[in-house]
């Protein structure tokens, strides 16, 4: 059901991934190696940027890819491309320990074993590879106005809610509302232009 | 604003995780009752979203991390080879086809031997039936001839009378081609298995009685004996005569005549 649609779909014509991920079902090591090697270094970034701590980012990147090892038959690429849903697993695990190590809230305590649903790539972003996408990416974001900036990151980096980033940007929570929307649609949109 | 394009304006702060308690509720319940515009969007919504990703700053995890994760892979990789059943040499869907091919065989084996059997029955009913219809051949020939042989003008009529005065006469018509048809009607029961046999008596001098056919009448006394190729010419018989002898006949009478004609 899940990894069985690894063969080349829409999505994910017969990528190095989609291979890769096909041979995990396999417990084949070497192709884990491989993905570890593709991926390891951008999901280490993102966790170390949310928790702000390498051995805490360490043992939570582990976990990432030993979960993608044990469990790797309940990632369906049929539905989406893989590194996005990567990310999404990754960021997830870190946010849950963030907010277990601040004890600040427990809302998604009991979501820590759950995979993250799959995205879906926009048909505009097919052709554009990985290292120009973060570039672009980047470039984008250093548009924005840093308050902006500032309430994108809070959400996705510490996922705060509209209206814990209002409170923590002491800002109306429609400003903050708009800031993320527009932000995100604009990003959208020079993607799209990217073509 | 239809409610799509409402719940639209918050698919990418859902996919965020921003949205609190009341909308990310609401949204949720649009998309439980199978909105297939809004899914696709909330995917392409958490596409967009992962990009974020890329706004870290690049770091590199320590090789002692790579070294760790790979040991415990390997570990596990092995402890599932060795736990996982041992695989046959021949493939499972190899043993179902050598099952079905044996199911196969026997089946066809004993199907073989059932019709067999069942062409041997018919066969046996076919002859049994052919040798039906011959005889019914034979006795209508017999019969058609009997009948020729008794209304021909051409047969002679030889009367059979019997040495008790309380016996019916037999009947005699001799054709000189076609033979010779004995009737007889009421004609006493013999005993056991003897039967009547039919003498032709020589006018030669000293000629000895030349055997015929033997018949048994049925429980009327009645029957009719048909000689197809007598054993003597006409001319050269001077009587004829009937004796009781034991059944399938005998070369000389063993019994006194019963019924006697002679032949002018």
């Amino acid at each position: 059901m899940f990894l069985a649609a690894l063969i080349p779909t829409a999505n994910c014509d017969g990528s190095p991934d989609a291979t890769l991920v096909h041979l995990l079902l396999q417990k084949d090591v070497n192709a884990f190696e491989q993905l570890y090697d593709r991926h390891s270094r951008p999901i280490y970034s993102l966790v170390l940027r949310i928790l702000q701590q390498a051995g805490t980012a360490e043992e939570v990147v582990q976990d990432v890819f030993l979960q993608l090892w044990r469990n790797a038959a309940q990632y369906d690429i049929s539905r989406g491309p893989f590194v996005p849903w990567l990310f999404t697993l990754a960021r997830n695990r870190a946010l849950d320990t963030l907010r277990l190590k601040s004890e600040r809230q427990r809302r998604r305590e009991n979501q820590t074993e759950e995979l993250p649903p799959v995205a879906s790539t926009p048909q505009y972003e097919q052709q554009l590879d990985e290292k120009r996408r973060a570039e672009k990416v980047r470039t984008v974001m250093a548009t924005l106005s840093p308050q902006q900036k500032k309430a994108i990151e809070l959400a996705y980096f510490e996922g705060l809610s509209h209206s814990e980033i209002a409170a923590a940007l002491k800002e109306p929570l429609g400003t903050v509302k708009s800031w993320i929307r527009n932000g995100l649609l604009r990003l959208k949109e020079e993607l799209q232009a990217t073509r | 604003m239809s409610d799509c394009a409402k719940f639209r304006e918050l698919l990418e702060a859902y996919a965020l995780g921003a949205l609190d308690a009341p909308e990310r509720a609401a949204l949720e319940a649009h998309l439980a009752t199978g909105c297939d515009d809004c899914a696709k969007a909330l995917a392409e919504a958490r596409w967009l979203v992962s990009q974020l990703a890329y706004l870290a700053p690049e770091a590199a995890p320590s090789d002692m991390l790579k070294g760790r994760l790979l040991q415990t892979v390997r570990a596990e990789a092995q402890s599932a080879r060795n736990s996982a059943p041992p695989k046959s040499a021949i493939p499972f869907w190899m043993w179902a086809g050598v099952a079905a091919l044996f199911v196969v065989t026997i089946y066809s084996a004993w199907n073989a031997q059932r019709l067999q059997r069942d062409i041997q029955a018919t066969n046996q009913k076919a002859a049994a039936i052919l040798q039906q219809r011959r005889d019914l051949e034979a006795q209508l020939e017999a019969a058609k001839r009997a009948a020729s042989i008794v209304t021909d003008p051409a047969s002679v009529k030889i009367p059979l009378t019997s040495t008790d005065p309380q016996t019916p006469p037999l009947e005699v018509a001799w054709h000189s081609q076609l033979g010779i048809v004995l009737t007889g009607q009421k004609t006493p029961a013999l005993s056991g298995n003897r039967v009547l046999q039919l003498w032709l008596i020589p006018k030669a001098p000293g000629g000895k009685p030349i055997p015929s056919l033997t018949i048994r009448p049925d429980a009327d006394g009645k029957f009719v004996l048909l000689v197809a190729n007598p054993p003597e010419l006409m001319a050269q018989t001077k009587a004829l005569a009937i004796t009781e002898e034991p059944e399938g006949g005998s070369r000389q009478p063993t019994a006194a005549p019963r019924w006697v004609g002679g032949v002018s």
